[in-house]
């Protein structure tokens, strides 16, 4: 059981090529880490996999557990256990934290299974309380207003809700100060297990640090040019991605 | 009877005499509806204005039940038909391009309540109308000094009713008034015009309209310097809707303030119309008046006509108008969906969550940051 990308080719519509033929594969239990200058097509890849409707698949295939993620609609595909922490997170006004995530856990079940009221606030406040989030923005509309880190912390805190079993976090820990990174990090790593992974996007040692890789990407110019274990994260945080142009 | 009190007596007399006069000359001066007429230009009254004033003119039965609910002694609700206050307050009042209609209103007048609110209401008061003919219900409340007033107005017609009703709002020194009205007329048409009058309390006012066609005239007055009025509104429009709105914030006296924000969901081939206006008379000085209308277009078909407006003749003032339509946002769309909400209901969310923010000011559960 696996994320697998194939070959993937895709396009702002009516744009630019971005992704220019990536291939990918996350096993269950792993943490993949995704590095690469800025504007390599890191936000645009994990978007493309959510069916932000933005960009336009050319070819190449993404499968979830066997499942062809582009033939499902965004809603069907975080049902079916495909997450990501965006790198902007939306703010939505008007809709406040706690009917949000009421809502997208209410799509989980059963057509006529009613959640659990009482119990899905428990679980609300305890996870706020674990990422050190002030219980006032259950009653909060979606991130309006909200500093960047708190944005970040919000976006984890639906992550920790709706526990999928493939989590894409896109720079969550960019905006993040070093406590809020060390419990942004806990919550992530109180996550992993046999049968969920990851794939961080990040442009920082510091957050690997905490939540360690198995194996280390680089995406460059819309393709995966580098594929390492940890060893990958220091070289480039010693010499950075010089050594990509002097390989083209 | 002393003589003075005879004098009085006799010189009210005349008052009210005079008045009956003054406004038959007003209606029998005022022509009904018609799109020429700026107030009536795109609220299409030939097909519904026009068959109100016919159904009124034809002097149909008044098939409609009116009914309060209150908690304690906050208020002495008093049937309307016997009351002489809301007859003289209903002449005497403004509205906005529909001296002909009201008029025919007064002809007629169906029933309603006459709320005198003399201690702070622990539960909201609740007035309903109900109808599935001919309604032309009203309502008078007033709020006595320094007491905190909620009342809900729910208007219900089902079928193809015609509901059309007068609602007038006294608010004295230091009182506070939040005032809802609830209209759903379904397949029906509404026609209500509200003015309130304050005298030096805070009002916090809230319509919520739904109906096949409907026309809201709102005109508040502010008497007093420090008094507060905030004028909020939420609809939802779908179908063949059309929501014709129209505001007056006039203050007489300066140093008082007003804020009026207007927000709808239009879609399929609804339309809604705002025209607002924000008159601050010469001497009132340090007035602080805002407007705004804001709508969420969830089809191409949908129109929208929005035109706020300020006449402002004195200085020192604070004052500002805006309006803007736009479509749902996508991305916020996108983000409900793209955590397993499906489409069409986070539609609703978003639209809701767009509403809200004129439901949350005029309840105050704002969340500050
Ligand atoms: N919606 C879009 N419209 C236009 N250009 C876009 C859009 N999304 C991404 N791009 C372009 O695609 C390239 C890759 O962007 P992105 O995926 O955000 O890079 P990264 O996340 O690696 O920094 C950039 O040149 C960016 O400007
Ligand atoms: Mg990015």
């Amino acid at each position: 059981m696996s994320l697998i990308i194939k070959d993937l080719y895709a396009r702002v519509k009516d744009g630019a090529q971005i992704l220019n033929g990536v291939s990918l594969e996350i096993p269950k239990g792993q943490v993949h880490a995704v590095m690469g200058p800025n504007g390599s097509g890191k936000s645009t890849l994990s978007k493309v996999l959510c069916g932000h409707p933005d960009y336009e698949v050319i070819s190449g295939t993404a499968e979830l557990d066997g499942q062809d993620l582009f033939s499902m609609s965004v809603d069907e595909r975080s049902r079916a256990g495909l997450f990501l922490a965006f790198q902007y997170p939306v703010e939505v006004p008007g809709v406040s934290n706690a009917n949000f995530m009421r809502a997208a856990l209410q799509a989980r079940l059963p057509k006529g299974e009613e959640l659990d009221a009482v119990s899905f606030y428990k679980t609300m406040r305890s996870t706020m309380s674990k990422l050190g989030m002030d219980t006032k923005f259950t009653a909060r509309a979606v991130n309006e207003g909200f500093s960047g880190g708190e944005k970040k912390r919000n976006d984890v805190l639906q992550m920790m809700m709706l526990e999928p079993t493939y989590a894409i976090l896109d720079e969550t820990d960019s905006g993040l100060d070093v406590d809020a990174l060390r419990i942004v990090s806990d919550g992530v790593n109180a996550m992993r297990a046999p049968f969920r992974s990851f794939m961080i996007i990040t442009h920082y040692k510091r957050l690997l640090d905490y939540i360690r890789p198995d194996v280390v990407h680089v995406l460059y110019k819309g393709k995966i040019v580098r594929t390492a274990g940890y060893e990958l994260v220091e070289q480039i945080e010693q010499n950075g991605f010089d050594f990509l142009k002097t390989e083209e | 009877m002393s003589i003075e009190e005879a004098f009085a007596l006799a010189e009210a007399e005349a008052k009210l005499e005079q008045a009956l006069a003054d406004n038959k000359t007003r209606f029998d001066n005022a022509v009904l509806p018609n799109r020429y007429n700026e107030d009536w230009r795109f609220g299409r009254p030939n097909k519904f204005a026009m068959a109100l004033a016919e159904t009124l003119q034809r002097n149909a039965n008044c098939h409609g039940g009116a009914s309060v609910q209150h908690a304690g002694d906050s208020a002495v609700p008093v049937a309307l038909a016997a009351n002489d206050d809301l007859r003289q307050t209903e002449m005497l009042m403004p509205t906005i391009g529909s001296d002909a209609l009201l008029g025919l209103h007064l002809k007629r007048f169906g029933n309603g309540y006459a709320l005198y609110i003399e201690e702070d209401t622990k539960e909201p008061i609740r007035l309903t109308y109900k109808t599935s003919g001919l309604y032309t219900p009203s309502t008078f409340i007033m709020v006595a000094p320094g007491v905190k007033a909620h009342v809900i107005e729910q208007y219900c017609g089902t079928g193809a009713c015609t509901m059309f009703a007068t609602r007038n709002i006294q608010v004295a020194e230091g009182a506070e008034l939040m005032v809802e009205l609830n209209a759903d007329v379904d397949a029906g048409s509404y026609m209500v015009i509200t003015n309130i009058q304050n005298m030096g309390g805070k009002v916090k006012h809230l319509t919520e309209l739904r109906g096949e066609w409907v026309r809201e005239e709102t005109i508040a007055e502010i008497y007093t310097p420090d008094a507060d009025v905030q004028l909020y509104s939420a609809n939802r429009l779908a179908g063949n809707q059309v929501l014709d709105q129209h505001t007056r914030q006039i203050h007489h006296a300066g140093g008082s303030s007003s804020n009026l924000l207007y927000k709808n969901v239009v879609d399929d081939n609804a339309t809604a119309i705002f025209a607002g206006n924000i008159y601050v008379a010469p001497a009132a000085h340090h007035t602080d008046a805002y407007q705004s209308n804001r709508n969420m277009l969830l089809s191409d078909k949908a129109t929208i006509h929005s035109l706020p407006g300020l006449e402002i003749l004195a200085d020192k003032v604070r004052c500002s108008h805006g309006s803007a339509s736009a479509p749902m946002d996508d991305e916020q769309l996108f983000y409900l969906c793209a955590r397993g909400i499906p489409k069409h209901e986070a539609q609703l969310l978003v639209a809701d969550g767009f509403l809200a923010d004129a439901t949350d000011k005029f309840r105050g559960n704002i969340q500050t940051t």
